[in-house]
């Protein structure tokens, strides 16, 4: 334990190091680089592309790209080395180190309070001719499958780029939302469990319609993502899957306050093998609340609803997504059972008060710290819900294996937060959270269904 | 008048209703558990198992792995009970010995008011009563017993052959037999020859061999500390205050009884077993130390008619010790006299015995998953009404001697 906080504060004061004399030296203004729409697949389709009218004026840009386009190294927001016209290689690097205290025990070694490195993260990205982006980005201290993003994106034509390897499955807006620009430490319940994430496969994608108001992703996995997948053998996830995502902003090319508003469908369906689930449910601590004993067979569905606006130094999000484990002949006498149904929503807002343009992302604040100024604050609210099953409401609910109605579990979450962006590298979040488990003696706490936890956030990025 | 004819109507039809609820209720009222244990009927139990399921069960019958089942018995039926592979030798692939939990995945779920019920096999006895005989003789005998009864078991229909339903030692079996449950329950579990030796500091061997039944979420030092001390005190050395001190933690009056009727019914696999100590449930009663003994599992009596009323004796350090204080020894022979004099009383060890054959003869004829022959059932039945007419005269004389040698 003692180890653990010395090392986090020897890697906090590192931050601070490196971060300070970078900060300190003379450095012109970062140059705006305009996000091609698909770079990032974690930047989600919404996130990605800025309206024409709030990109920067075109001389600047020019200047900017020219000067970017000369060989040789840089470092601006990150090390950078330039190859030629369209050539570069990016390199980047993540840190995420988190205080936590709960109400539950969170775990035997550490009791209520712990220390956690949630992600270090380190990699390249790049374009390469002006006709390929690519990334590749891996975790560091992890044994099992330490690939993260690693893929090729063939992007010569807008309408129609096509992005292979492995990436995030185009399912839920915060699933798809990097993890260093996320409005809450942790993402909502819906997204960590029941959104596919990262998995093998081919995508295609490109902005439609008069004034691209429409985006579209349509691709084939090997799986369905490694959300909820355990490595117990005995459990089982999708297989094969094709998975789809529109996305809608109607008035993105006018300059009124909804240009930003986006709205957008998703599903998923793969092919679910014979065995007990894989889904399960766990607070945003890892605390399980729900490890469901459930036979399935069939198919596996998702389907999904977000919606997005950032007006100003605003913004509200929701997204809403329903899945559905079929069970074909899983009755005890071998007669189709009800499908085993996992849903949920949340709603969150947050609130640049030091006034930044939230469509523009505070990850740049105004005022750095350093440079005069204190950097961005963001207050931030967030409700939501996930449920496994049908819930206590039905007499005949059980969590028999072959139950006909699956008793399941529920959790209600509120999330207050404070983002402090220190600057371009550093960001601070403090987070403080209620859970309410349905059925608390589930959950991590069967005395009670509701408890706090106490959640900070350091962050390093570049 | 037209008014009194109508409320006459009224009241008959209300008299017709009420007669007629009552008529549909009647059944299901007079579905309880002395009906399922009806000593004189072979029940019909009828469970569902996904087919997948039951394949895994069957292939992986040395597990205690839970599966999911439908209980159907008469209009009553169970869903989503669990079901496992129970047993020790007697646990096969072919014909299944088996635990039902009612209340394992719908949490308060019963079965006329039982949790659960075993369903035995009967796989290691030719004659297919000894269990319920040797169960009948311990209730004869007063001692708090299992409740039984004969039963054909079907699985997804099919026809799995004769098994006994057998009331688990749980809660309600405390309440009908001991008035309360609030005490420690404690099924012991085989792990290799055991006779009462102590065990040592660490919890860890009798956590082991004696399985908590009720306060299971307790701690170690709750649970296991008092049966630690009563096997280390019973392993001190002899002296004045040795048994008032082993006491505080057995009743060794109970033991001796108990040890006594197993003697008595030639059982080989019981607290004297060939392997040491096997079959029995501890119970610990509450806001006490005191423990005594429960019978479990008696498909190993009857072994031979001449069965010595000392076998083994010498190797259990429990026995020993209590049967060198006269007292205990002369309880011992006691016992053995009653049970003995008990069996022969209007014949009811051979009635008994000929009684069950006759009821479940042409199940037995059916079972085509039992690993003997009919033919073999009826040889064990004539050995069985052999071991009723000499068992208790051998029985006398063996207590007899004793006392002369004395």
């Amino acid at each position: 334990m003692k180890q653990k906080h010395f090392a986090l504060g020897v890697a906090a004061y590192a931050l601070l190091t490196i971060a300070s004399p970078v900060a300190g030296q003379d450095v012109p203004p970062p140059a705006v680089v305009v996000q091609p729409e698909s770079k990032h697949p974690e930047k989600s389709a919404a996130e990605g592309a800025k309206p024409p009218e709030q990109q920067p004026e075109k001389q600047t840009e020019k200047k900017a790209k020219k000067s970017e386009q000369d060989p040789g190294f840089r470092w601006t927001d990150h090390p950078s080395l330039r190859l030629g016209p369209g050539t570069h290689v990016d390199f980047r690097a993540r840190l995420q180190g988190n205080l936590q205290h709960s109400d539950v025990s969170l775990s035997e070694e550490e009791g209520d309070s712990s220390i956690d490195v949630a992600r270090r993260r380190v990699g390249i990205d790049g374009e390469i001719l002006d006709l390929f982006d690519y990334q590749v980005e891996a975790e560091l201290g992890v044994r099992r499958d330490p690939w993260r993003d690693v893929y090729l994106n063939y992007k010569q034509y807008g309408f129609a780029e096509v992005l292979v390897g492995k990436f995030k499955v185009p399912f839920s807006l915060e699933e798809n939302t990097s993890a260093t620009r996320l409005d809450f430490i942790h993402r909502s319940r819906i997204a960590t469990l029941l959104a596919p994430g990262r998995d093998l496969g081919v995508m295609v994608h490109g902005r439609v319609l008069p004034g691209g108001w429409l985006r579209y992703e349509l691709g084939v996995f090997n799986e369905d993502g490694s959300n909820a997948r355990t490595y117990n053998p005995d459990r089982v996830h999708g297989e094969r899957t094709l998975a789809g995502r529109a996305l809608v902003q109607p008035f993105r090319s006018t300059k009124s306050l909804a240009s930003d508003l986006a709205v957008g469908v998703s599903f998923t369906t793969s092919e679910l093998p014979e065995g007990v689930s894989d889904l399960r449910g766990r607070t945003e601590l890892d605390a399980p609340f729900y490890l469901p004993a459930v036979v399935v067979s069939g198919q596996r569905q998702r389907l999904g609803f977000e919606a997005r606006w950032r007006p100003g130094p605003f913004s509200l999000k929701s997204e809403y997504i329903r899945l559905s484990d079929e069970r074909l002949g899983q009755s005890v006498d071998n007669a189709d059972l009800s499908p085993f149904v996992s849903s949920g929503w949340y709603v969150s807002g947050t609130w640049a008060v030091t006034g930044e343009n939230k469509a523009d992302g505070l990850e740049s604040p105004r005022r750095p710290i350093f440079q005069g100024g204190f950097g961005a604050v963001e207050l931030a609210l967030r409700v939501e819900r996930i449920r496994f099953g049908s819930g206590a409401d039905d007499p005949t609910a059980s969590n028999a294996p072959r139950s006909e109605v699956i008793l399941g579990n529920a959790d209600r979450v509120y999330t207050m937060g404070v983002n402090w962006y220190a600057n371009r590298w550093i960001k601070v979040q403090a987070n403080l959270v209620r859970n309410t488990i349905a059925l608390p003696d589930q959950g991590p706490m069967p005395s009670q269904s509701g408890y706090w936890s106490r959640i900070v956030r350091f962050q390093f990025s570049m | 008048m037209t008014r009194i004819k109508n409320a006459r109507r009224s009241f008959l039809i209300a008299a017709a209703t009420v007669c007629a609820g009552l008529a549909v209720a009647a059944p299901a009222r007079a579905q309880s558990q002395d009906e399922l244990f009806d000593p004189d009927a072979i029940q019909e139990l009828r469970l569902t198992i996904n087919t997948r399921d039951l394949r895994d069960l069957r292939a992986n019958f040395e597990k205690d792995t839970y599966y999911t089942a439908d209980v159907q018995w008469r209009n009553i039926r169970v869903r989503s009970a669990g079901v496992r592979s129970r047993g020790g030798a007697s646990r096969n692939p072919l014909k299944l010995g088996l635990r039902v939990d009612f209340d394992r995945y719908v949490t308060g779920q019963k079965f006329l008011g039982l949790k659960s019920i075993v369903l035995k096999n009967l796989w290691q006895d030719g004659s297919m009563m000894h269990e319920r005989i040797a169960m009948a003789f311990f209730a004869r005998m007063g001692q708090p017993a299992s409740r039984q009864s004969f039963c054909r078991l079907y699985i997804n229909n099919e026809l799995q052959g004769l098994y006994v339903i057998v009331e688990s030692v749980d809660n309600s079996y405390l309440d009908r037999r001991l008035g309360e449950h609030a005490g420690y329950l404690y099924s012991y579990q085989f792990r290799g020859p055991f006779h009462g030796e102590y065990l040592g500091e660490d919890f860890a061997p009798y956590k082991e061999r004696f399985q908590p039944q009720s306060h299971e979420k307790e701690g170690d030092t709750k649970l296991y500390l008092p049966i630690h001390d009563w096997l280390r005190e019973m392993n001190e050395p002899d002296g004045a205050a040795w048994r008032r001190r082993v006491e505080q933690y057995i009743d060794l009056e109970q033991f001796m009884t108990h040890v006594a009727i197993e003697g008595f019914l030639a059982e080989d696999d019981g607290v004297l077993g060939v392997n040491g100590m096997n079959n029995f449930f501890l119970y610990r009663l509450p806001d006490s130390t005191r423990h005594r003994f429960l019978p479990w599992d008696k498909d190993g009596a009857f072994l031979v008619i001449d069965y010595s009323i000392f076998q083994r004796a010498h190797e259990n350090l429990i026995f020993q010790r209590a049967y060198a204080i006269p007292d205990l020894r002369e309880l011992y022979f006691q016992v053995l006299e009653t049970a003995a004099r008990s069996a022969l009383e209007d014949g009811w060890l051979e009635a008994e015995v000929m009684r069950v054959a006759e009821l479940v003869a042409p199940v037995v004829e059916q079972d085509t998953r039992k690993p003997f022959s009919t033919e073999a059932f009826y040889e064990s039945v004539e050995f069985m009404k052999e071991f009723a007419q000499l068992r208790s005269k051998l029985v006398l004389q063996q207590v007899a001697e004793a006392r002369r040698r004395r």
